[in-house]
């Protein structure tokens, strides 16, 4: 999650990305989460980035109702695209790389000493959140309709509707399996711990209309 | 009192609207915009009077464009509304009006049935559809139209 540093042009490219199949940061009504990153951006967008300067017109005529917009700011990272690593830009001073450390100029000192040790804690405290290894798995699917008048395109699209924490759809390809019946065989990598082919299963299966029934074609373990 | 009929006009069938206080109102722009009224929500016909203009625009461009349109005139429509749209989160202004239900009702035949390319190509009148389909008291009984939210086709066109 996490637009990176919105002060850059890198960042208002991922908010732009972002935006151009929603209206707002969050659901279907300004809220919050639209303040809080309206807020962390310093000016309007360029016209090159469209969607985000279409969504910084739109929330900027809410201004006068900020507070009473629905919905409770949480930190900037936990906006934005998932499958983003958060490197969202801490709202710290500029990095002086002028800075000489060593200078023998006595005022300085005490000055570089405390900026020394701020560096070794964040240092330290960011070696001590490195990310556990996440399991994930890579499984194939077949998903076999009711007959070969089914309409596969709509089927595909109801598989690829389905949204979860730790899914993401990969590829898929229409195999015949005799009749004039296809199936749709649709790769998808899921995190271990959130995602189990049961629930996708019954997932996938409840589109009655198009589903006749899905299997696990292969399963690997990346 | 009122009563929604209907009324054969040459090959179309419009609305007529029954009312006991009142002489019966024939169309579906004159109707809509009378029951706003009625309902006392004028804001849905615009707030200021660039914003008024605005919806008058697009209910006749409803009414003239797609309405009873063919399947060519499809591309246009859709192209007319992607470019409209690039800037804008509704049809007129930042509140929703009636510009943007009666345009929903008139294009929802036509979104229903496009292919998840042609839904990319036309990413502003996705999004926007996408929106007010989700605004309540919009959708009624119409099949809501799925909208992937991962990009199948990465962009090449901006």
């Amino acid at each position: 999650m996490g637009f990176g540093d919105l002060k850059t042009p890198g960042g208002l490219k991922v908010l732009n990305d972002f935006l151009a199949d929603k209206s707002y940061i969050e659901g279907w009504v300004p809220s919050q989460a639209d303040v809080a990153v309206f807020d962390a951006i310093p000016s309007a967008p360029s016209t090159v980035q469209c969607h985000a300067l279409r969504w910084y017109n739109h929330i900027k005529s809410f201004q006068n109702q900020k507070g009473s917009l629905p919905g409770v700011k949480k930190p900037l990272g936990q906006y934005g695209p998932s499958g983003v690593a958060d490197n969202t830009a801490a709202d710290s001073k500029d990095d002086d790389d002028d800075m000489d450390l060593f200078g023998s100029d006595d005022e300085e000192d005490a000055e570089a000493e405390r900026l020394k040790e701020e560096r070794i804690a964040a240092y330290a405290a960011k070696k001590s959140k490195k990310p556990t290894l996440i399991a994930k798995s890579s499984i194939l699917l077949d998903v076999k309709p009711w007959d070969d008048e089914t309409d596969m395109a709509k089927l595909e699209e109801c598989v690829r509707s389905i949204s979860m924490d730790g899914l993401l759809w990969g590829q898929s390809k229409l195999v015949p399996v005799g009749y004039g019946i296809k199936k749709l065989q649709i790769g998808c990598v899921v995190e271990d711990d959130k995602v189990g082919t049961d629930q996708l299963e019954e997932q996938i299966t409840a589109f009655e209309d198009y589903v006749q029934s899905m299997d696990v074609a292969a399963f690997n373990k990346i | 009192m009122m009563a929604l009929r209907e009324l054969t006009q040459g090959d179309k069938k419009v609305p007529v609207l029954h009312s006991n206080n009142g002489p019966a109102l024939v169309g579906l722009v004159t109707i809509a915009a009378h029951l706003a009224q009625e309902a006392k929500r004028p804001e849905l016909l615009g707030g200021s009077a660039e914003h008024k203009a605005l919806v008058q625009q697009w209910l006749e461009y409803r009414l003239t464009k797609v309405d009873g349109c063919h399947k060519d005139d499809i591309k246009t429509i859709l192209k007319d509304l992607n470019s409209y749209l690039e800037d804008k989160v509704y049809l007129a202004g930042n509140q929703f009006t009636l510009a943007d239900t009666l345009m929903y009702y008139g294009i929802h035949h036509i979104i229903v049935d496009l292919a998840i390319q042609e839904k990319e190509k036309h990413m502003n009148v996705t999004r926007w559809f996408d929106h007010v389909q989700h605004y309540t008291g919009v959708r009624h009984h119409l099949p809501p139209v799925v909208v992937l939210r991962n990009r199948v086709y990465t962009s090449g066109h901006h």
